[in-house]
């Protein structure tokens, strides 16, 4: 069984994860009326990359160059950290929903250094949106695993995917408003609409996008992927942790299969319901998540 | 042992005499000086890793005595980790300097008054120590430079932190005056007035040298006008030094501090925290940010403090002592890395006689070694793993989140507020150093000078490197150091040495793995894109070029945020359109964050004080017959009460 689990962490992530923005974007055409690419495009996307040749803006560093291996490594051992259906090998790296924080905060400083190399104004909007947006994500994510953690007393991902396992827990406030609280954060680090819109073409507004224009060929590719991996990451946290799975392994997994694919729809739902909002408004929303974390919280303290 | 630490003593004390003489090479001061720290380094990492503590124990007599015990010795081996190549960079630094002897000397006696400071076993040589440790730095600026703006910040240091420097006071003599220095149980047998009285002194009074807000107002006025070499020593030990104070008092001395210390503490220390680092991002000027990133670590370390005192009165002695291990473990990560930035912003300077930050730009390309090495520093501060900085800053988080899981409301939400604040403070810091780096380091040079940067002299490029191999030396085996702060803690638990961190209730932190796993991820993936390249491009922005004028600035990377947090910060922004004949000839901007600690805070307190100096004047008025008629008032009224029978 752990084996398994190893197996889908790692190959799932590595080659399942392009399949999520896939899906989301056939699904999105469906439901506006068009009949949309496939899901499997962003893989024929990332082999058309992968033959290109690389560009090479002047003036820049090293630091421009390493940015799409430093955040797609970074991304590669946050997939080690996520447990399948509750159950992780054990991996050197162990499991902490800290240590997964870390990474992706690795991953954002190198993508921000790089686009200060270029010096190109639409990369640096690009990210200091992101890290803008960041600032309020983080406390909320704290605020969320703390939720999560709370019944486990632990923060090791596999302790808190079985502390929220089963139907009691689903009796207590407190894990309703972890879910709608981690439900913000997956919007903004997915950068799905309202907050993102990854379809846009518009530099203007570009939040993720902004870093990647000046990439070109295989370190498109790879921040391509790193991104498309946030999606898995995030997603299998979400199934793992806050949304409804019991069981042994065969029946969490099918609990994470039917998980993942719901919060694709929804993704694709609220795509095309909502608008994107202001940037400037975006750290108010989620300022409100936590707050609705924090009355989470003393309801799971009182009881 | 005993040798050691005097021969480190005798070294220290005769290289800070050496520049007296003036026949003789400063290399051999500062060597001495080098030397010497280093050894007592040694001889105190030694007491830290269990050799049988030295020289007296603590007394509440005036005879001046001297000794080393675990803390001491931790706080000993944080010196000499950055007082050894932060001296040895002065060699490199005062080349070409005026007074260099005297800097050099003061320099010494700098260090002396650090190590006599810690080594102090009695309150007559502590607060000797203490008021010599605040008078050197400012001699040594003043040595340096005397305009008008630098005097006006001395005198702001001296005059805050001897108005809060009068809790050191307080609290010291009154421990002293109880007995209460070395033996715990003394001020608990004096009720929990005395012992708040001296808590609430410490506070204040190793506060205010620490740099915790709202206290702070000296530090970001001080450190950027010192010489290189003594702001690294400054912000990397010296306001460390006030909170081995702290911990003196708080966790030895005054007995087991009561819950509302705890939560003054971590409250103090997410105000600094969030204040210090929302500051340091509106910040133009490099070490001036930096200044205020030290108030943001200061706030992170009283965190982990604040959370020991908390689990400590909850009955929780495992995570009080992590939580205690967390404190220390970032007093060291911050003092390697902040000493590495202060050290590599001296050679910027000297390289390009500026450190406004948007004007320097592309220096890693001109001074790879110091530019490299403030990269590692700024990674290592902005909390990004594999460095030291995430290490502690991981410990500390979890510390907080578990105050966060209970049991009791009122401690949990606190801990749940000061999570989420430090998890915000880590984005920010994120930000800030991104900029940081962006702006000093990467991108075409914005200035001729930028253009023109050549690597600094070895020693000064010597220093930031062995630092910055601290910084990934420590970010990969923080476990090894652990287990001996968690003895120091005055609840001493054991954990297994191991390099890295693997602590019930969290999923373990294994930091070799991390740093291995991201270097081979790192290098695998960079093997498998290939270095197939096209022809050098331009950057792209909408077919335009980008040119020096079109770069983007601070201000620009910030705006967003500061957007958002406009009700906190209050920006100000002027726009001055000049018109002529219905023609718009120019257009002004100014624009500024404010600090508004000193606008709301100490501007009123500074009114009020100069409003009451004016009237005390009006009472010396000079003339004889006024003071004989103060001398018979009194009298009469000491009379009076005499005869009311309030005294006698």
């Amino acid at each position: 069984m752990t084996v398994l689990a190893g197996a889908i962490q790692i190959l799932g992530g590595l080659v399942l994860a392009p399949l999520l923005p896939g899906t989301i974007q056939a699904l999105k055409a469906r439901l506006q009326g068009r009949r949309g690419p496939s899901p499997l495009q962003p893989y024929r996307e990332l082999r058309r990359l992968w033959a290109k040749t690389l560009a090479d803006p002047q003036p820049t560093t090293l630091v421009y160059r390493l940015a799409p291996c430093v955040v797609a490594a970074a991304t590669i051992l946050a997939l080690f950290l996520v447990p399948i259906a509750g159950l992780s090998p054990d991996w050197p790296l162990g499991n902490d929903a800290i240590v997964l924080l870390g990474l992706l905060a690795l991953a954002r400083f190198a993508l921000a250094a790089a686009s200060w190399d270029t010096g190109s104004g639409f990369a640096l909007m690009g990210s200091s949106r992101d890290l803008t947006l960041s600032v309020f994500a983080e406390a909320l994510l704290v605020l969320a695993l703390i939720l999560a953690a709370l019944p486990a007393g632990s923060t090791d991902l596999v302790a808190m995917s079985g502390g929220g396992g089963g139907s009691a827990i689903w009796s207590e406030p407190a894990h309703w408003c972890a879910a709608v609280a981690f439900a913000l954060v997956v919007l903004v680090e997915t950068g799905r609409q309202p907050i993102d819109n990854p379809d846009t073409h518009l530099e203007l507004t570009m939040i993720h996008e902004g870093p990647l224009l000046e990439y070109a060929g295989r370190d498109l590719a790879l921040l391509e992927w790193s991104a498309a991996a946030r999606h898995w990451i995030f997603l299998v946290v979400a199934a793992g942790l806050y949304l409804p799975h019991w069981g042994g392994f065969g029946l969490q997994l099918a609990c994470l299969v039917t998980a993942v694919a719901a919060l694709c729809a929804a993704l694709a739902f609220t795509e095309t319901a909502q608008a994107k909002m202001r940037i400037l408004r975006a750290p108010a929303l989620l300022a409100g998540g936590c707050l609705l974390a924090l009355v989470g919280l003393i309801s799971g303290l009182v009881s | 042992m005993q040798l050691l630490v005097l021969l480190g003593l005798a070294l220290l004390v005769a290289g800070t005499l050496a520049p007296a003489f003036p026949h003789r090479d400063l290399t051999t001061a500062i060597s001495l000086q080098a030397v010497g720290i280093a050894l007592l380094g040694v001889g105190g990492g030694l007491v830290l890793f269990g050799a049988p503590a030295f020289g007296a124990a603590f007394g509440s007599g005036l005879d001046p005595t001297l000794g080393i015990d675990g803390l001491t010795g931790f706080f000993l081996a944080t010196l000499a980790v950055v007082a050894a190549p932060a001296t040895i960079y002065a060699r490199g630094y005062l080349v070409g300097v005026a007074r260099s002897r005297a800097l050099v000397a003061l320099g010494g006696l700098f260090l002396i008054a650090l190590v006599g400071l810690l080594m102090a076993r009695d309150p007559s040589t502590f607060l000797a120590c203490w008021e010599l440790m605040t008078l050197v730095p400012a001699a040594a600026i003043l040595v340096r430079r005397s305009e008008a703006g630098v005097r006006h910040a001395v005198f702001v240091y001296l005059a805050v932190t001897h108005l809060g420097g009068a809790g050191v006071w307080i609290s010291v003599l009154a421990l002293a005056h109880y007995g209460a220095i070395g033996d715990p149980g003394a001020l608990a047998a004096q009720g929990a007035g005395v012992q708040a009285l001296v808590i609430v002194a410490a506070i204040v009074g190793f506060g205010t040298k620490a740099g915790l807000m709202p206290l702070h107002s000296w530090l970001p006025r001080a450190h950027p006008v010192a010489p290189s070499h003594v702001s690294a020593v400054m912000s990397g030990v010296m306001i460390k030094v006030a909170l081995y104070g702290l911990i003196r008092v708080l966790f030895e001395w005054a007995g087991p501090a009561p819950l509302w210390a705890g939560l003054v503490v971590l409250g103090l220390g997410l105000l600094s925290a969030l204040g210090g680092v929302l500051y340091a991002l509106v910040q133009h000027d490099l070490k001036r940010l930096l200044a205020f990133h030290s108030i943001e670590n200061v706030g992170i370390v009283a965190l982990g403090l604040g959370a020991s005192i908390l689990f400590a009165s909850e009955g929780d002695e495992t995570w009080a002592a992590i939580a205690f291990a967390a404190a220390l473990l970032h007093i060291l990560n911050h003092a390697v890395f902040k000493a590495l930035l202060f050290l590599a912003a001296g050679a910027f300077e000297r390289a390009l006689g500026t450190l406004e930050l948007d004007r320097i730009g592309g220096l890693l390309r001109r001074m790879p070694w110091t530019g490299g090495a403030f990269l590692v520093g700024s990674m290592a501060i902005a909390g990004v793993p594999p460095l030291n900085g995430f290490a502690s800053e991981w410990l500390t988080l979890q510390a907080l989140i578990h105050v966060a899981f209970g049991p009791s409301l009122g401690l949990g939400l606190a801990g749940a507020l000061a999570t989420a604040g430090l998890a915000a403070t880590a984005a920010l810091a994120v930000f800030c150093f991104v900029k940081v780096v962006g702006l000093v380091l990467l991108g075409a040079p914005r200035r001729a000078e930028a253009e023109a940067a050549v690597e600094a002299a070895p020693s000064m490029r010597g220093a930031p490197v062995f630092l910055a191999g601290c910084c990934v030396a420590l970010g990969a085996a923080p476990g090894l150091l652990i287990p001996s702060l968690m003895e120091l803690s005055p609840h001493p638990q054991s954990l297994t040495a191991e390099p890295g961190l693997s602590i019930p209730g969290t999923g373990s932190l294994p930091s070799p793995w991390l740093l291995l796993g991201l270097l081979a991820m790192t290098g695998l993936l960079w093997l498998l894109r290939g270095s197939r390249r096209s022809a050098p491009v331009p950057a792209w922005a909408c077919g335009q070029r980008i040119e020096r004028s079109l770069e983007w600035s601070s201000a620009g990377f910030t705006k967003p945020l500061r957007l958002v947090l406009e009700a906190v910060l209050r920006p100000r922004r002027e726009i001055e359109a000049v018109c002529e004949r219905g023609q718009l000839q120019s257009v002004r901007y100014r624009g500024d964050v404010p600090h508004l600690f000193d606008t709301l805070l100490y501007g009123p307190v500074q009114r009020g004080a100069l409003a009451g100096a004016l009237v005390a004047r009006r009472l010396q008025s000079g003339s004889v017959r006024a003071y004989a008629a103060y001398l018979l008032a009194l009298l009469l009224g000491l009379l009076l009460l005499m005869r009311i029978g309030a005294i006698g």
